[in-house]
């Protein structure tokens, strides 16, 4: 006899927090691919003044997306400069891998940003895989 | 015990199951090429390297669209809850397009290119000699005749039954893939519209309606794996359908940049196609939603594996390495580089190949009379994801790095080096993306094993004494 899908509780209204949640996962995705260094200082400024007074899903999420926006800016520019520096300004391989690390990394984080955007739209936390965990 | 909701949804097995054959010759001449880009006379002169890029392309897009008809056979009946118009008419045009294909093939490996033009009557109406649309006259019209036929068939039955978002988003897609191929027809002498018109076909097709067919595909899928209500698959699929027309469509611009178009494409293409990540974003985040907010437990963890894997890796090789050499003034140094080759392969991977996977792994079992496959043949499935996935990266990642050097020796230092002088300096990178090309023919060879892969006897025991993990 084949397995039939399993029926799951069906859809509850939305979590206390998730609002908050969405915004910190679009503020982190919109830092890596938009507007880079703004909305980092808008997720910051929400990280400083709402993370006492939220609902536990929307802080996850907020300290999850400070801790990897900080790891990001770390990786991808101090690394890719780290890179340039070390390795010399003019010469092919360096640039073929600092495109292909920064592009990399880059998706990488994006893709992880994916994945957490899609989790606060379904009302759930979300922890990044090793860059999530900076933040206390 | 009958699964399939409709008798006629049948008719999508052979095409599932001649798209996958074609997929496997795909790979093969992947594969030679793959090795006569570092051992140039390789199987020279019995396939030369112009005529296996030929075959290695025109597979492609023949087993796609022996998919997309599959996908279309399957889940339009369900969808408008009425049997298909006419099964015998899809089984006819199935051996027709079949036979067509095979024909083609065997022609381009048999026949020398310009033999092959004069033998179909080219000069009658001169559409050959055209990157990816290299068909004789007489396949080009086959093609026609299978897309109409199909089309009426497709348009019939949803025009009888239940009319869904689902069903109009890739009718339409459906309609645009027939309609813009009749440019394939259009071959002007001067080289400037020639190439102006080739676009509408090949770019509107890859990034415009096939997304919508793809779209379509995937909240079909999710839909049935997910359980979640159909409004909000559909409210999804509005957005990334709005996305893809309004980027990909003015996006062909992208094309435009330096084949003797005035210079406000540069400013257009530029603008719209670097927004055209933008539905491949939305495609990951709405899998990745559905899943998370699904109502029930699948069983066919392999279909929900391959529909996750489509969002991403179509993201990842459309949206990021599209977007890599978009722009007007970096596309001016990697132009027609391997860069763009890392771009095509993880592009078409990503979103079509993997699309196409998706609705094999979620129907082919209930086609062939059971609702989900065997544990052990779902995990050498998830086994093939992975190596296929992988490999696919490993294999864009060499030919970016290749194209990188490529940009930097051939149009970048004060002394450029001349094409060849390049490319023997590529070939560790060569080497390494056919090592990977090899995995993924491993990977291959694991996803067509799964097909046949059984339970063991203590483990099928066990699952009829107890229902199946969810």
């Amino acid at each position: 006899m084949p397995a039939s899908p399993e029926r799951l509780t069906p859809d509850a209204a939305p979590p206390p927090g998730q609002g908050l949640a969405i915004a910190a996962e679009a503020l982190y995705l919109l830092n890596l691919l938009l507007l880079p260094g703004l909305a980092f200082l808008a997720l910051l400024w929400l990280y400083l003044h709402r993370r006492d007074d939220v609902p536990p899903l929307a802080r996850g999420h907020l300290r999850q997306t400070l801790s990897a926006s900080l790891w990001a800016g770390a990786l991808l520019a101090f690394v890719s400069l780290a890179l340039i520096v070390l390795g010399g300004y003019d010469t092919a391989w360096t640039w073929v891998v600092v495109i292909l690390y920064f592009t990399t990394a880059h998706t990488t984080l994006v893709v992880l940003g994916t994945i957490g955007l899609a989790r606060a739209l379904a009302g759930q936390p979300y922890r990044f895989p090793l860059v999530g965990n900076l933040l206390p | 015990m009958q699964l399939l909701q409709y008798k006629s949804q049948a008719v999508a097995k052979p095409y599932f199951i001649a798209a996958i054959a074609l997929f496997v010759g795909q790979i093969l001449f992947g594969l030679i090429l793959g090795l006569q880009y570092v051992v140039g006379d390789f199987l020279f002169p019995a396939i030369p390297f112009n005529i296996a890029r030929m075959v290695h392309t025109n597979l492609l897009i023949v087993w796609l669209l022996f998919g997309f008809m599959g996908a279309a056979y399957y889940l339009v009946p369900e969808e408008s809850e009425t049997e298909l118009h006419s099964p015998l008419l899809a089984y006819l045009m199935f051996w027709i397009f079949l036979i067509a294909g095979a024909l083609t093939i065997v022609g381009y490996l048999m026949v020398p290119y310009a033999s092959l033009a004069q033998m179909t009557g080219n000069e009658t109406l001169e559409t050959m000699g055209r990157e990816f649309l290299e068909q004789p006259l007489p396949t080009k019209l086959g093609i026609v005749v299978v897309a109409l036929a199909f089309l009426y068939n497709i348009g019939m039955t949803i025009l009888k039954g239940r009319k869904t978002a689902l069903s109009i988003i890739l009718l339409t897609g459906l309609v645009g893939l027939a309609v813009l191929f009749l440019f394939a027809f259009y071959n002007p002498s001067n080289l400037v519209k020639d190439k102006y018109f080739w676009w509408w076909v090949v770019h509107l097709w890859v990034e415009g309606v096939w997304e919508l067919i793809m779209a379509a595909i995937l909240g079909f899928v999710l839909l049935k794996i997910t359980g979640v209500d159909r409004e909000v698959i559909e409210k999804w699929l509005y957005v990334i359908i709005t996305l893809a027309l309004v980027s990909g469509l003015i996006g062909t611009g992208h094309h435009y940049y330096w084949i003797g178009t005035p210079g406000y494409w540069q400013w257009w293409g530029g603008i719209f196609s670097a927004l055209e990540p933008l539905p491949f974003f939305a495609m990951t985040v709405f899998c990745f939603n559905m899943v998370n907010r699904r109502r029930r437990e699948h069983p066919n963890k392999a279909a929900t594996l391959w529909a996750l894997g489509t969002g991403v890796m179509a993201f990842l090789g459309a949206g990021v390495w599209g977007f890599l050499h978009t722009l007007a003034p970096i596309n001016y140094y990697t132009h027609g580089t391997q860069i763009t080759a890392a771009h095509g392969h993880l592009a078409f991977f990503g979103a079509y190949v993997m699309v196409v996977l998706t609705i094999i792994s979620y129907a082919m079992p209930m086609l062939r009379g059971r609702e989900v496959n065997p544990e052990r043949a779902q995990v050498l499935e998830m086994w093939s994801f992975w190596l296929m996935t992988v490999s696919m990266v490993f294999i864009t990642l060499f030919l970016t790095a290749a194209g990188i050097l490529q940009v930097w020796l051939q149009r970048i230092i004060p002394s450029p080096q001349s094409f060849m002088a390049v490319q023997d300096q590529l070939h560790i990178f060569y080497w390494l993306r056919w090592l990977a090309g090899l995995v993924f023919s491993v990977g291959l060879a694991v996803y067509l094993y799964s097909f046949f892969a059984k339970d063991k006897p203590q483990t099928a025991e066990a699952g009829e004494a107890q229902p199946a993990a969810t």
